[in-house]
Parts: structure tokens; sequence; C-alpha cells
């Protein structure tokens, strides 16, 4: 049956193209409020689609950004049919600098490249709307082949990934019994090579803080100022400098409580994976890896914390020059968080380590965003796990890497804290995709495989 | 009577002429940025030339990029090639009146109210910036040649058209006329008092040079997850560098920075210890309560004799709005750097730079973006023969000696007769802190106007 599915799945392949593109011309941008409309907009794209294909779809309002929850029954439910739920979010990044974009970001194109791949360009291709239509249409073609799914599925879709998900815990507390599966699949994740499919086990939490430094409460004539004015950037800067020190390690009295080395045998497998170091950096322009001291870059990505600058600026940012001293210095800062880090008690930690360090006559003064999450590992021999690798090495003929990501995605712990499921991480995302950048491109290939696995999986999962 | 007294006689007998003439002059609606003032422009330089010319100056006005520039010389026939040779400098163009309504009369109809302490106030735009400060030399000049029939030196007027814009225009006149405009000393009647009752002689004015720093670090921006710990990111290198440029005590620690700075001379630092300048009042005004420059030196001290390197902007990440966990490409700040006498301003800017490369990792790119000319800081020896006649002059008429004070900013005028003419300036003016130049309701103490003139008269006396 499988078979036939996948058959229909290649078949309708360019009608899939058509229908992922008009997702992607929706400029999704949760973080920037003057987008709301247009993510309630792709969140009534994509109930539409559901409900036509014989979902029970709802437009949820929260007080950020709609949801999507739609349902699925099958027609002929097996006794030991799983209830399983698939995530993916179709929210995008903001798509600044947006002149160094080659094509509008939210005007998808198709190109075969120079090196004879095809791809599509645009925001939010690979992160996430690429990925989670892989599942869609394989829901698509199971329906269209044998009039139903093989599992009992539920579908949630958020809007608000990429601005921290504020309203997903009370989300998914208020519909604990609605929403709790056997087991979650999440589609936001890369494969280990364009060859390789990977399952991701272990995630970096994530939380993240602004500050303000504020000196004279005016900006400054830096002639009739200069000397005697406190100048909040170079206090700023002081203040960022210092949170490293030369080895690359974080500063932070307490912030590494809760940080476990990693498994010596963890580390003997990611060794075997033959990752070139120097491959990832020149990607990116790069050579030396700047992290901590003694630690892979695959450690580092994978299995340390960090504490990074997203953002930084004050005083006049336009053309030419101005002799002014600025009042106000801000910062935009990101943690990412292993093991048992705790968010609340990092950020705690950081306001004091600023707080210690600012001068009397300087503000200091914190704007974080969102929430924050924990990091979280998922158990390697689970029986979704176990099907699900099976299916992807039907698909790849070949073993999948069980492998870390250094990114973030909350949803995983808050699938295991709130509904007690455990997720399984499957992308097809290429470390080239460029997401959160610009030129943002998802291969067809991870697209079409993409959603052959699906189909697989889904069949698996029935038998 | 020696030769001074008759002349402040005439002065005193004067004044009601003296400040018909100035109130002619602010008629003139010269605002030089407007070109919708031009004609008036040229109109206040053809009544500086009539005027000019009935001193016995032999008088003209001459073109530039901008306004009209007005020059006037006297030089008495048979006058030793070695007497002194002055170039006086003013400026006839004004600052918009905007906004106009809040003026309580005309601004370019100049009228004198009671001020709260009973003087005489003469209300309208450029009373003080700089047509009544420039008038009282030339009302000092006409004092002295009323009563001497002659000046005992030689003398250029130089009265421009473009000082409250674009001072590139002056500066490309004075390269351009060089031979013409030799001098042995300028004079600059620009600039405050120290109070209403204390004179002052600007002789420190700090140089300025601006430049901007870009470091690249992975050649776009990248998701902080995938990348965050061994991906360099530009922000912390630059902030690294910036937070380097100072040490603990606020002292720059850019090699060679500070070469070519003098100690300020003792005498100076403890009559400005004596001026009872409140930091407290200063920085309170804007927020502040302790001075964050070098240790060891008062706020003033830092502003009016200090360097400083400082950070006007900085930007690189995303700036919007909520969160983006990106790791930049680039980071970029902007720096101006106020330099001191004795400081070279190319030097300065070359080891910033040096000290710059010297902090960047091997996997990040530094650019550099000059902005803006190279001002040099300027000192002038309290010891000069011109500075000791004016200080000698200006407590004679003021009963106060006058304060030698100094400027944060740079006037770029000063800056281009150093650079062009190789001549220091005098710089006496006798505006006060309350004159609201550049707003509504600008004014000039009827003191200023008239004790201005008796001041100059003095120091040409000093000087014959």
């Amino acid at each position: 049956m499988t078979e036939k599915v996948l058959n229909a799945a290649d078949a309708g392949f360019e009608k899939s193209l058509e229908r992922l593109f008009d997702l992607l011309r929706i400029p999704s941008i949760s973080t920037d409020v003057a987008y709301a409309h247009e993510c309630e907009k792709a969140a009534r794209w994509l109930v539409t689609e559901l409900t036509a294909l014989g979902f029970d779809a709802t437009l949820h309002e929260t007080p950020g950004r709609p949801m999507v929850v739609a349902h699925y029954s099958p027609k002929a439910p097996a006794a030991k049919t799983p209830h399983v739920l698939f995530y993916g979010h179709y929210d995008v990044q903001p798509v600044d600098p947006v002149n160094l974009w080659n094509t509008p970001p939210f005007e998808p194109i198709r190109k075969k490249d120079a090196d004879g791949v095809e791809r599509m360009y645009g925001r939010g291709t690979a992160d996430d709307k690429g990925q989670l239509m892989t599942f869609v249409e394989a829901a698509r073609a199971w329906i269209n082949t044998t009039g139903s799914l093989p599992v009992k599925a539920t579908f949630l879709i958020e809007g608000e990934e990429e601005s921290g998900s504020p309203s997903l815990i009370p989300f998914l507390k208020a519909r604990k019994a609605e929403l709790s599966c056997d087991a979650a699949f999440v589609c936001d994740t890369n494969m280990w090579d364009a060859k390789t499919p990977a399952i991701t086990t272990r995630l970096r939490g994530l939380v993240h803080e602004e500050v303000t430094v504020t000196g004279p409460r005016i900006d400054l004539h830096s002639g009739m100022y200069g000397g005697p004015a406190m100048n909040p950037i170079r206090v700023l800067t002081k203040l960022l400098a210092a949170l490293h020190d030369k080895n690359g390690k974080v500063t932070i009295p307490g912030f590494y409580d809760g940080v476990n080395p990693v498994p010596a045998n963890t580390r003997k497998q990611w060794a075997s994976l033959k990752f070139s170091e120097k491959k990832f950096m020149a990607e990116v322009g790069l050579a030396n890896p700047a992290g901590e001291k003694g630690k892979s870059v695959l450690e580092q990505v994978w299995a340390r914390p960090t504490a990074e600058v997203n953002g930084i600026w004050g005083g006049y940012t336009g053309a030419g020059t101005k002799t002014v001293l600025p009042s106000k210095a801000h910062a935009k800062l990101t943690f990412r968080l292993v093991g048992k880090q705790n968010p609340d008690k990092i950020l705690k930690a950081f306001q004091k380590f600023a707080r210690d360090q600012m001068p009397k006559d300087c503000k200091l003064e914190f704007s974080g965003h969102g929430g924050g999450s924990p990091a979280s590992e998922i158990s390697e021999d689970n029986i979704f796990i176990r099907k699900s690798t099976a299916a992807l090495k039907a698909e790849f003929n070949r073993e999948s890497v069980l492998l870390g990501s250094g990114g973030s995605i909350p949803i995983v712990r808050n699938f295991k804290d709130i509904l007690g499921m455990d997720s399984v991480l499957v992308g097809f995302g290429l470390n080239d995709d460029a997401i959160h950048s610009p030129n943002e491109k998802y291969n067809l290939s991870s697209f079409q495989k993409g959603i052959r696995s699906w189909v697989r999986i889904m069949g698996a999962l029935a038998e | 009577m020696n030769a001074s007294d008759a002349v402040l006689k005439h002065i005193d007998e004067h004044l009601q002429a003296s400040l018909d003439r100035l109130f002619e002059l602010i008629r003139f609606p010269s605002v030089g940025t407007d070109p919708r003032f031009n004609g008036d422009c040229r109109n206040a330089a053809a009544w500086l030339v009539r005027k000019f010319d009935a001193l016995g100056f032999a008088t003209s006005v001459r073109e530039t990029t901008g306004q009209p520039v007005v020059i006037g010389k006297y030089e008495k026939p048979g006058m030793s090639s070695h007497a002194p040779h002055i170039l006086f400098y003013g400026h006839y163009d004004v600052q918009p009146a905007d906004p106009v309504e809040l003026w309580h009369s005309p601004p370019f109809e100049p009228e004198i109210r009671k001020g709260k302490d009973g003087g005489g106030q003469i209300f309208g735009r450029g009373s003080s910036d700089d047509k009544g400060q420039f008038m009282t030399f030339i009302g000092a000049c006409e004092a002295w040649l009323a009563v001497h029939g002659t000046l005992p030196f030689r003398l250029t007027l130089l009265i421009e058209g473009d000082e409250e814009g674009d001072t590139s225009h002056l500066d490309r006149f004075l390269a351009a006329n060089k031979k013409e405009l030799a001098a042995d000393v300028a004079f600059v009647c620009d600039t405050e008092m120290w109070d209403d009752k204390t004179p002052a002689i600007n002789t420190f004015l700090r140089g300025c040079i601006a430049d901007e720093v870009v470091i690249t670090g992975p050649r776009i921006d990248l998701h902080s997850g995938y990348y965050g710990g061994p991906a360099a990111n530009p922000i912390k290198v630059l902030s690294r560098i910036l937070a380097s440029i100072h040490d603990r005590n606020g002292k720059v620690t850019i090699p060679g920075f500070y070469d070519g700075v003098k100690p300020i001379p003792a005498a100076t630092r403890k009559e400005w210890a004596k001026l009872r300048f409140s930091h407290k009042q200063f920085l309170g005004d804007v927020g502040l309560a302790i001075p964050a420059g070098e240790k060891g030196y008062t706020a003033l001290e830092q502003i009016w004799a200090r360097p400083t390197a400082e950070v006007n902007g900085i930007l690189g990440g995303y700036t919007g709005e909520g969160t983006k966990t990106v790791l930049p490409s680039k980071a970029m700040a902007k720096l101006t750097f106020r330099l001191v006498g004795g400081q070279d301003p190319h030097k300065v800017r070359n080891a910033f730079r040096k000290f710059v490369k010297a902090q960047v990792p091997a996997d990040c790119k530094v650019a550099f973006v000059t902005h803006g000319g190279e001002s040099s800081g300027v000192s002038v020896a309290a010891d000069s023969t011109y500075v000791k006649a004016a200080k000698k002059a200006l407590a004679a008429e003021w009963g106060k000696a006058p304060v030698m004070s100094g400027s944060g900013g740079s006037i770029p005028v000063v800056e281009s007769f150093k650079k062009h003419l190789k001549i220091d300036s005098l710089l006496v003016g006798f505006a006060r802190e309350t004159d609201s130049v550049h707003s509504p309701n600008e004014k000039y103490d009827v003191e200023s106007f008239h004790k201005g003139m008796r001041s100059w008269a003095r120091i040409i006396t000093e000087l014959s």
C-alpha cells in the first residue's frame, strides 16, 4: 500500500510545490506586529487546506498569533493504531537586511543552480513552511490514494515559533486532553547531509534578554560634554566584552550550573561522524572555531551553552558623522542552554552580572521578549524513533544519524512537560539552507523526499 | 588724559550713534543658509563696504563659493613693515529666525528693552551672534581714528557670510588668498564672557576627527543556534575593542594617542580651579552626577584641555522589534576624537586604526570609513604679546582679570587660520550665556556692546 501512496506523492509533486509557494507568498513574520494580519492569513490558508483534506481544522485565536489545530480519524482504525501529533510553524523570521536578497523574500522562485541542484528560494522555504508542508502533502497522498490516513493524527501548527512561542504553554495547558497523543513528530530540523537522514535527540534551550543602558538624559554635544559625560555605549560594550574570558568561557557567575560533560560514548559517536569543522566554518566565511577552547565544534554547537549578542544599537547610526554623546545604548542577547540549566536562573545571573558592572551614573533596564526554555534530550530507543529510523532507511538507504541540534525547539520540552509525550525530530533541511539569513532556500529533493519519508513513517506507524 | 582715555570718552559720548549703526545692520535679514535671503546678505555686505570705506579702509566685496566676503584693509602710509598686522574676523550672516512666533518683537526690527538687572538689552536676530559682537571692534577702530587719526597697526577686516552654514566656503577662500590675507595674528569676536562680570579669552580649542569601524565576521548573518559557539561574533569583537579604548582611569589606551599633548600649565589649572565651576550643576543639567573622564582632571579640564575618544554610535545585528536569534555578519561603530593642541590628527587616526587592527581576530575583517576633515586642537600660548595685551586691557576695563578659558568644541575658522595663514587667533567676545544665540529672542546687552567697544579700544592702546 505504501508503494502506491509514494507513487501518488510523486505524481502530485508539482501540485504540492504550487501549494507550498502559495503559502510562502504570505509574509507571516511573527516578531513584528505590522505583519500580524499576514500571520492570520497564513493560519486561515492552512485551515482551508486541511479542511479540504477531511481534517476537522480550527483556527484558535491567542493573545498573539493564531494556532491551527486539525484532527483526523482514520476510516477503519486498527486496535493498535496510534494517535500521533505533527507539529510545524507557519511564522517566519524577519527578512532584514532585505537588500542582500537576490530575489524578493516573499516571491518564492524555483531554480536549477549551477551545480545542477534544484532549489527553491524565499523566506520560510526551509524554516518552516517547506518542512511543515512535507507532512501535509504526505497526508494528502495517503487520503487521495486510500481514502484515509493510516493513523489517528492531530496537526498543530503555530505562528509564534520565531518569537519565543509566548502563547504556546497556556494553549497546551488549556487543551491538554485534546492535544495529548502517543508521540509528537516535529518537522523543523536538518538532515545530516544531503544523503543522510537524521533524527535529533538533543536540543539546546534558549532564553533571551534585551538590555538598555541610559547615561545622560538627552543626547549631548561631544565637544561640550566629551570627557566628563558618561557614555552608555562605552558602558555597554564593556559589559558585553566581559561576558567571555579569553578561552571563550562565559564568565557570568553560576552560568555553568547544571551543565554536565558529554558522556564518553556520545563523544565517540560524534567523533565518528567525520564532521568537517573546516567546511562547516568555511561555508560562512570563517576558519577558526571561536567557542570554548578544548571543545570540538560539534560539541560547542550541540552540547555547550553560549551567550551571544544578537544586536546592538545606540547613538547616531546614519550616514556620515554626528558629534553626539548618546543618551542610550541597547543590546539584544540570547543564551543557548544545555543539560539542566534553568532559564530563569540564567537570566537572573546575567542581570546581576550586568548590574554589578554599572557605574553609578547609568541606569540599566531589561526588557526581554517571550519565554525561555531549558534544553531537552529524548530517549533513543523509543518505539517511535525506532520505527522512524527504519522508514528513513527505506527511503534514503542509509542509517539515520542521531544528533544534537544547537538551535532550540521549546515545543519539545513543552510536549514532554505538559502533554507527557516524547518528540521525534525528523526534518529535511540542510546546513546551507540559510535559514534566518537572506536568500533562505530549500532543496527540491528535501521537499520531495521529505513528503515520501512521512508517507513511509505514517505507514510504518500503522503496522 | 592718556591716549586711551580720550578714545574711551569718544566711545561713551557716541554710544547712541554706534547703537544706531548696529540697528541698521541688524535690519538686514542676512540669513546665510536660506537662498531667499541671498539678496539681503549682499545688501548687508554692501552696507559694510560703505561703513568701512567711510573709515578710510580699502574695502571690497569678494565672491566665494558661498556668500560674499567683505575685506577692508588699513595701512597708514609710511608705516614700518615691522608694524604688527592684525586680521580681524567676524560674520554678518545670522541664524534663521524660526520659530518666528516665539519672538516678542520682530527678529529683524531691533529694539532695546530693559533686562532684569535694569540694563538695556538689544533684541533682534544677530544682535549678539555676531553683528553686535564684531561691531564692537569696528566701533573701537572708529573712535581711535577719530581721536588719533591713525591706528597703531596694519589691519585687515574679514567679515564673512557663511559662518552659520557651510564653513568650507571660507576655508577655500582663505586657501586661495593666503598671500593677500597674511597677518601676524587673528582677532576673533564671536565668543562668550565667563560670566556677566568676568571677561574671558579663549585659549584652548579642541579639534576633532571622525572615524567609522566596520567589523565583518561570518559572510552572512547566522542562526545563533546552529553557529552559536564556534562562530566569531563581530559585535563581541567590536565590543572588546571599544571597551579597551579606555583604562579604568578613563585614560585612552591607544598607543601614541597622547603624543604631543602638553600638561596643562600649573598656573592655568590654578586659575581654572578658582572659577568655582560646578560640575554638579553642569552634569546635573543632563541627568548625570559623576565626571566620567580622566581621573585626576576636573570636569572643566576634561572638556577644555584633554583629548577624548568617544563612540557616537554603534549598530549591528537585529535591532528591530522583538528578538531574532541571529549572529550578525557585521558590526559598526562611529567614533570621534576630540584633540588638543600638539596632537596630529592624522597620526591619531592612524594610531587608532592600528590599535583596532591589532585586536581583530584572524577570522574577522575590519574596514574603516573616514568622515569629515581633520581639525587639530589649538592652544594659544598664554604668554603671547597679544594675549598679554588683551589680559591687561580686559582687566582694566572690567576690573577683573579675564578667565583663560577653553572650549570643548572646535571653532572651524580658528583652525582655518592656523592651517592656511599659519597664525594663532585671539578669541575675545562679550556675549553672555543668556543671549539666546540661535534661539528666539536673541539679545545683546547694551553693556556688552558698550564695554566691548571700550575693551577693544584698550587692547588697541596696549598694542600701540
